[in-house]
Parts: C-alpha cells; structure tokens; sequence
C-alpha cells in the first residue's frame, strides 16, 4: 500500500489554514455564495420533500440543539438540523454549481451553522467565512483528481461524492481538530460518500446535499472523538478514487504564507435564475431569444403557428425528459424548460407546479420538440452551449443560440440581481427585518462578532401567508 | 396507456449497450415491468408460508450467531465510540436496546446503528457468496424498529423471521447482478452496497408498506449506499455495517412518509447510474413470485459461513493450515512451536491487497492479514478471540515469525470466498518441510458448523457479557423464533 502522504497533506492543510489567509476576492465570492444558499434554503423550506424530511427529523431528540431556516419554533438535533437545511437548498434546484460540476454550498453551510450553535464558544463571522471556504476549497482540491468530474456526471451524483467531504472538512475546521483527527475526519466520510445519480430528478436528490451536510458534521465529530479510518483515503485507488474512472491525486500544500491561492478566486461559481438544472438555463435563454426574433418578425404572434422545435444540446440522460411527470423531472427536462419559455416568455419558481407542468398547451408544445446532441456540444458547463431552433406552418426558421447564460460564472450576476433573488426567496418565508438582516449580516460577516445572530434572522417568519413565489421574470 | 408491443422490448432494456434512443424517447417502460418494481412487489407480497424449513433452520442459526457476535462486539472500543457519539449528539431515547448494555435504548436508528457497529467490530459475523455480511446490516435494523413499534402490534417470531429473510434474500439477488460481486472485493465494501438494501427490504416489509413504496425504500436506500474498500481494515470498517443498518431503516421510514425517488433504480438506465453505480458489469434480473406457493429463497440454495474466530473470512483458509502444521511440530518435539525452528514460511493465497499485510500495526489490520493469521495459528494452535489483543499483536515470537514470511499467488487460487484454498508450507532450521493445505476451513458453507459449534460459539460470545440464563434464553427463543407469537420475547433479552 503506497501512502503518498496526500491525505496527510490534506489533514494539515485544513488545520493549518487561517483567516490571513483569506483574501478580498475569495470573501466576496464566498459572500455571495452565503447569501444565495440561504435565500434559495429559505424558499426551500416550503417544499413537500422539507417537510417530510422534517417530519421525519423529528423523531430525534437530542440535548442540545440546532435551528431549522424559516421556523421559528422548531429545534433539531444537529445533525438532522443540517440534514434538513441541506435539503431544503437543494429541493427546488436553485442551489449554485461550479466547475467541475458540483454545488458546492449547500453541502458545508447547513453543517457549519447547525454545529455553530453547539459551540461552547460562539464563532466569529470570520471563522465562519473560513471554515467555509475550506469546505469549497476541499471540494474543489478533490474534483481536479480526476477528468471524469470535468463533465456532466454518469455515474455519482457530485455533491455526495465531494459535498460530505467538504461538510467534513469544513466542520473539521470550525471545530479546530488536529491535523490527524482532520484526515480522519475526510476517511470517515469518504464511507459515506457517493450516491448513483438515478435519483436525481426525484424527490429524493436533494437528501444527496442533507445528507452530504449532515454526514461531514459526523465524520468531523467521530474523529473528533477519535475514530480513526484510512489515513491514507485520498491516495487509494480503492479509497476516494472508486469514485472515478480515472484518479489522480495529488498533495495540497500547507497554507503557510497569506497569499494562498483560492480555487475560488480563480473559478467562480454560477447562481440560477430558474430552480432547474443547470443546462436548463442555457436553453431557456436561447428559446426566449428564438421566441423574440419570432415575435419580432411576426404580427399577431400565435403558438400554435409553430410546427416544430429542434433543440440542440450536449449528451446528458438525465436532462433528456420529453414529457415529465413530476416537479422534479420538470427542472431536469431541456424539453420542458424550452417550451416552458416559449409558451409564457419567462420560466420562474412557479413554473414548475403541477398545474403548470399538466397545462395541455404545454404539453401540445412539448410533442413538437425534438432534441438533437451535436458532436461540438460537449457535456461539461465549461463549454456546453444551447440552440433552439423554431420552424413555423408557413416554413419560416427562428434559431438563437446561448453560449454563456446570466448568471454563470463567465457572466456572473450582478450584486444588485443576486441580492434581489435572494429578496424575493427569502421574503416568501421572512419578514422584512428577518430579510434585511440576512442581508446586512453576511454582507459584514468578515465584522460580526457571533455568528449566531445569522441564525436568529433565518427565523425571523413573516405571520402573513407566505407569497406565492415572485412573478419577476427574469 | 403504454401498447402490449412494450413487453416484447422490455428483456432489451435490460441488457447494456444497445442503442435504443429513437425507442427510448418516445416509451418508457410499463411501471410494473421493471426490475425495480419486481423488487417492491416481492418485498411486499411474499409470504411466511414460502419459507421452508431449511431457510427457517438457516435463518435462525443466522440470528443466534448474529446476537452472539454483537454482543461481544458491546465490548469493543469501536463501538464505545459509537455508543458515546450518539448519546452525546442525541439524548437518550426509550425505545431500542443496545446489545449487552442494560437500560440504554436509543432512537431506533441509532440503536440499528450502534448495534451493527457491535456485530462487525471484530468481523466475527456470518459471511456469504458473494461475499458480504449480510446478517449485520439486517437484524439490528429489523430489532429496533421491532422496538419501535407500539406494544398491541408488535410483529410475531414469524413475521420478524420473514422481514429478516427478505432482508438477506435481496441482498443476495443484488449481488447475483454482477460478476464482479463474485470474487473478493477491490472497490466498494459489500455490506455498504447491498447491506443498506437488505435492511431497507426488511424494514419496509415490517412496516406493511405497498410494493410501490417498498420500491422507493429501496431507491432511496440506494443513494446511501456505497464505501470504499480503503476503509476496511481499519477502525471505521464496522461503522459500514452500522450505517448499512441504520440508512436503510430509515429509507423505509421516509419512504413510509411518502418520500419518493427513481423508480428505474435497479434497472440499467445507459448514462444515469443507478444501483449499477457500485459495479463495471452489471445485469439486473427482475424478483419473482411463482404462482404456487413456492419461492426458493436464495439461503436454501447457498448456505452461510459463520466464523470460528473474529477475522476476516479468507484467513481461516490459512488458519486452519497453519494449525494442521502446528499440530505435526508439536509432535516432533516440545509442546510449543518455537521460531527458532522456523527458517521460512510461504504462504499460497489469493492476491487481495487488502488481506495482505506482512507486519500489521493495530488489531484491524491484524484481522485482514493472511501472516498474521498463519503466525498466529502456527504459534498458538489456533486463532481465538484472545488472539488480536494488544499483548499477542506484539508478541516477539510472532513478531519472529511474520519476519520470515513470504507470499505467493498461485494462478489456481482465485479471489474468491467458493473457490479459494490456503497452503502453509514451513521450512525448518534442519531442512524439514512441512505442508498444510485447507481447501475448506469447518464453518465454511461446504463444512458447515454444527449446531453444537454454533452455540458453544454463542455461549462463549453473549457469556462474555449476558448472565448464563439470559444466554440460555436467548437460544431457547432463537430456536422457537417461528412459533413465536411475540417477539417481544427475543427483544428483552439483549442486554
């Protein structure tokens, strides 16, 4: 058994990094990054698969215990705090990706604020930020090992190989484990990484992210308490690497000096506009691009006058959904995403109801669309791009392509937009003081004190009825 | 409504790589078509009257060995981690026991969780082909929720025995999916692939839930399965059992809340990994029940090993080999083996890496390590539960001897728990060789333990921590299990 000592290098990487680390463009990120998971959790917390997962939650009990965003009176066991926060940012698919692919926040700030508020000492923001920013550091480390995590997945589902590792490693951090105890931390939960990506598009994807969250705290916590795995779990073949079809690790160097060099800093994340799948954000701007030149040249624009829609995509299964039954096959569907947009001009939150998705006009449109897979269309949100192509009854042709959507990392949100988003999810379950908090604590969270004051915000409910999600279109 | 013409392409669905997109757009196959399904439906409408009298015998020996084993395994410091874990990150619950320690309950899956991680702490529990543990991922799950279930409704002795051995026969339907899963494993460690299934079949079959329900049990399940091979051997091993057992409990209970996910989990979907994730090759077969009353449960057609000694399965091959030389020098002179009449030992074994360790460092290593089995029997006599102490792992003498170790892999000796064989062959200071070959260790399924070995096992096991007459008991309520109207009998008596 060869032991390179990159587990190692790990485990004294995540002890050793330290707040001067942190530089100005990976606070900013990280920042957003915050701020978006809580907006999209909160609005998350009103979904049919948070509530079971609550309902199940609480058959816990424990001593002490953690809050769950957008309850005021409901308390978990920590764990189950983070299970259930994890899966109410991933619930709707509104959560942020990165390159390669995975979404990175959900799986480490359910953690990190659920295991805060057990601490006998209250962190501050910026041991918070830090610890954070291990988690995605860690995540990203992990998926540069190996060329298959570069392209749209097959087999894993990324945020259950790399999300627990991450949650482990972050928590690992705000709990200032020893360089062992950190490796022992990543060993532990490398055992439960890894869920098969069949369930994405069900109901049960976003348990991929809770669990994630919840199962690093664990790892973190077992170690913690000396429960030793394979100090060598990253260099193994037979270890992290049965992940991967190629693997390739390598050391992370000890953050010694203040100007480590972020993985962040140097690729940033992409934040949705629409609660879908990635790849669906590029469809649907390209079909209301194809939708406006349509309308343009045609007076008394009428759907039905369309005789057929040929997308173009990138090879990817598990987007490839005709005609899908569920919320969840809905937000995986370049087909409906497609249609969904040329039908109302707009895809939102609340495209993706069940009345919405049965709307026979919808459907009528859905039979029209065809899906083609080019060879230059690679399967990797790096390079992928989407055409939608129109053909009306009298043969005229309306094509637009999107090769850079709003909102990924090459055209990233402004902050006013991103803040904005965030507005509209969290006021859906906060009220206004509840939502302005969120705001100004993260916006600060370099300066603030405790961290728990994030926690009395997440809260803050508003005692009207939740609005019905926003209309804004985007 | 999908057209008949959907049955003559659905056996296409099953086999991978065939390019069938035009077909695969436009129809799904019919819902109660897939493998998935037939899982669900098996899970839900099988019946106690389908287990026979050989899988009721096999089943309960299975039981009886699975508690002994776990309750000595209460005694380990893997499992005082565990036990401490969850009683600081969760407050005491009166609901389900905890092997060997009387008065503490748990959540139920917490109980599941602590109470695996007990069964495999010393891999001393059953082992099957293919390989995996099956019963440690099944019966703590299948006790706690039992535990949880109100006292007007708890399930009877027969009820429970089918739960566990629907628990077990999923298991091993999985695993006859893949070719891979029939040799020693290199990847992922069974017990956390299929064992999180079995127990999730089990579970979902006590809590009464419909086919479709059970199917999302299991898909549930499925996306909490799966560790890497790297972490057996090593302090975290046991937790892969623990886990298996407490995950899939709870992907029945979510799945009992309604929770749902893919229902194509099992099947082979090209470019969406589903249960096939865990495996190169992979071809499902869907679960049937015949017409009649019969169903020919898996453990009827392949029995299971139990071990004589806590350490992983392929060691008793060289245990049992080193013992029969041990038993020739001692015969040549003193009573005991001395290593200064050892010149050379060469062990002839399968190539698994992960069993092959020359000088082992803890006491989980030294349960995955063929040298230190064959030292350990070829010193000793015999390889006990006293053998992986602290004290022994570092006895100079043994130390003496895993120094002048050597391995080969013969061509004929595959990795495979049906197949493989052990060779000690020692070569004295005088030039003397002596040979010993086990083809099949006694506890194997071709030498099975009789029912007397099985209980002095028990007895040396649960008497290690239970009072004499709770561990006779237990063997009197194990041995009635099926006529049991309440298992209530089996629950208070393990701790």
């Amino acid at each position: 058994m060869l032991r390179k000592g990159i587990t190692e290098s790990f485990g004294a990487a995540i002890h050793a990094f330290n707040t001067t680390q942190l530089t100005d463009g990976v606070i900013n990120r990280s920042k957003r990054m915050m701020l978006d998971t809580l907006g999209v959790g909160l609005l998350g917390t009103r979904t049919a698969v948070f509530n079971k997962a609550l309902t199940y939650s609480q058959l816990f009990m424990s001593h002490e215990s953690s809050s769950v965003w957008g309850k005021s009176e409901v308390n978990l066991p920590p764990h189950y705090a983070a299970f259930v926060n994890g899966i109410a940012v991933h619930s709707m698919d509104f959560d942020d990706t990165w390159h390669p692919a995975t979404h990175p926040s959900g799986a480490v700030l359910p953690a990190l604020l659920a295991l805060a508020e057990t601490l006998p000492s209250q962190p501050s923001g910026l041991d918070l930020l830090l610890a954070f920013n291990v988690g995605i550091e860690v995540q990203g480390r992990l998926m540069r090992f190996s060329r298959e995590a570069y392209n749209i997945p097959e087999r894993f589902h990324p945020p259950s190989v790399v999300g627990v590792m991450g949650s482990a490693a972050a928590s690992a951090k705000l709990l200032g484990l020893s360089p062992a105890q950190c490796t022992n931390a990543l060993a532990i939960a490398a055992s439960s990484a890894g869920a098969p990506l069949a369930n994405a598009a069900t109901q049960t994807k976003p348990l991929h992210i809770g669990n994630a969250a919840r199962r690093g705290l664990e790892a973190a916590q077992l170690a913690q308490r000396g429960l030793k795995g394979n100090p060598a779990i990253l260099d193994m073949n037979c270890g992290f690497g049965v992940y991967y079809k190629d693997y390739s690790p390598s050391a992370m160097a000890v953050p010694a000096s203040s100007d480590f060099k972020w993985i962040l800093e140097d690729q940033d994340v992409a934040f949705k506009r629409i609660p879908a799948h990635l790849g669906m954000h590029w469809v649907v701007d390209a079909a209301l691009a194809a939708r406006a030149k349509l309308e343009n040249s045609v007076r008394n624009f009428d759907l039905s006058q369309i005789r057929n829609v040929t997308l173009r995509v990138p090879p990817s299964k598990y987007v490839d959904c005709p005609f899908p039954a569920t919320e969840h096959q809905a937000r995986h569907s370049f087909q409906f995403n497609a249609s969904s947009a040329l039908l109302d001009n707009k895809v939102t939150v609340s495209s993706f109801s069940e009345t919405q998705i049965n709307r026979p006009a919808l459907k009528e449109l859905l039979s029209k669309v065809k899906v083609e897979t080019p060879k230059d269309n690679l399967p990797s949100f790096d390079k992928m791009y989407c055409e939608v192509e129109m053909e009306t009854d009298q043969g005229q042709r309306y094509v637009a392509r999107c090769d850079t959507f709003y909102g990924h990392w090459r055209k990233p949100l402004s902050q006013k937009d991103l803040v904005e988003k965030f507005s509209v999810n969290a006021s859906s379950v906060l009220c206004t003081e509840g939502v302005e908090g969120v705001i100004d604590v993260t916006g600060n969270i370099e300066r603030v004190r405790e961290c728990s004051i994030l926690g009395s915000y997440l809260r803050m409910t508003s005692s009207q009825h939740e609005q019905l999600y926003s209309t804004r279109s985007w | 409504m999908i057209s008949k013409l959907q049955k003559t392409i659905r056996p296409v669905w099953a086999v991978r790589g065939l390019h069938k997109s035009a077909v695969e757009v436009l129809r799904h196959p019919a819902p109660e078509d897939t493998v998935t399904a037939s899982f669900g439906k098996f899970i839900s409408e099988v019946k106690p009257q389908h287990l026979s009298s050989v899988v009721l015998h096999r089943s309960k020996r299975m039981v009886l060995d699975s508690i002994g084993v776990g309750v000595i395994g209460s005694t380990t410091d893997v499992f005082e981690l565990a036990l401490q874990h969850c009683q600081h990150m969760y407050a005491p619950d009166d609901i389900s026991s905890v092997y060997g320690r009387r008065g503490t309950r748990l959540s139920p899956t917490l109980a599941a969780f602590v109470n695996g991680v007990a069964t495999h702490s010393m891999d001393f529990d059953d082992t099957w082909h293919p390989a995996t543990h099956p019963s440690g991922a099944v019966l703590p799950a299948v006790l706690a929720l039992s535990d949880m279930m109100s006292a007007n409704s708890k399930p009877s002795g027969l009820d429970f025995l089918l739960a566990f051995n629907i628990g077990i026969e999923i298991q091993g339907r999985l695993m006859r999916f893949s070719n891979e899963a029939h040799n020693i494993p290199k990847r992922f460690h069974p017990p956390s692939v299929v064992g999180t299934m079995g127990s999730a079949a089990a579970c979902a079959r006590l809590l009464s839930l419909d086919p479709s329900q059970c199917s999302h049990a299991l898909a549930i399940a499925t996306s909490l399965s799966g560790a890497p091979m790297a972490n057996a051997a090593t302090q975290s091993k046991p937790l892969h059992i623990g886990n298996a057992s407490r995950l899939g409990l709870e992907a029945a209970l979510l799945a009992s809340r309604g929770l749902e996910a893919s229902s194509l989990v099992l099947d082979s979907v090209t470019g969406v990994a589903g249960f096939n994730a865990f495996y190169e090759d992979y071809v499902p077969q869907p679960l049937e029940l015949s017409n009649d009353d019969g169903h020919m449960f898996l453990l009827e057609e392949q029995d299971m090993g139990f071990k004589r000694f806590p350490a992983h399965l392929g060691m008793h091959w060289v245990a049992d080999a080193a013992a029969s030389v041990h038993k020739i020098l001692v015969g040549f002179g003193p009573g005991t083996v001395s290593p200064a009449q050892v010149q050379d030992i060469l062990l002839r074994v399968p190539k698994s890496k992960y069993i092959n360790r020359p000088f082992p460092d803890s006491e989980h290593e030294a349960r995955h390590s063929f040298q230190f089995n064959a030292c350990s029997a070829l010193l000793d006599g015999e390889v006990t539960v006293q053998s992986f102490t602290p004290a022994a792992i570092r006895r100079p003498d043994l130390l003496a001897l895993l120094s002048r170790v050597r391995m080969e892999h013969p061509q004929d000796n595959p990795a495979n728990f049906n197949s493989m064989y052990g060779e000690v062959q020692v070569t004295l200071v005088g030039g003397d060789i002596l040979k010993g070959r086990c083809d099949t260790f006694y506890g194997h399924w071709r030498n099975p333990l009789t029912n007397e070995s099985l209980r002095k096992k028990f007895r040396n096991n649960a008497g290690a921590v239970l009072p004499s007459e709770k561990v006779e008991r237990l063997i009197d309520v194990v041995e009635e299990l099926d006529r049991l109207g309440d298992c209530r009998a089996l629950l208070s008596q393990l701790q």
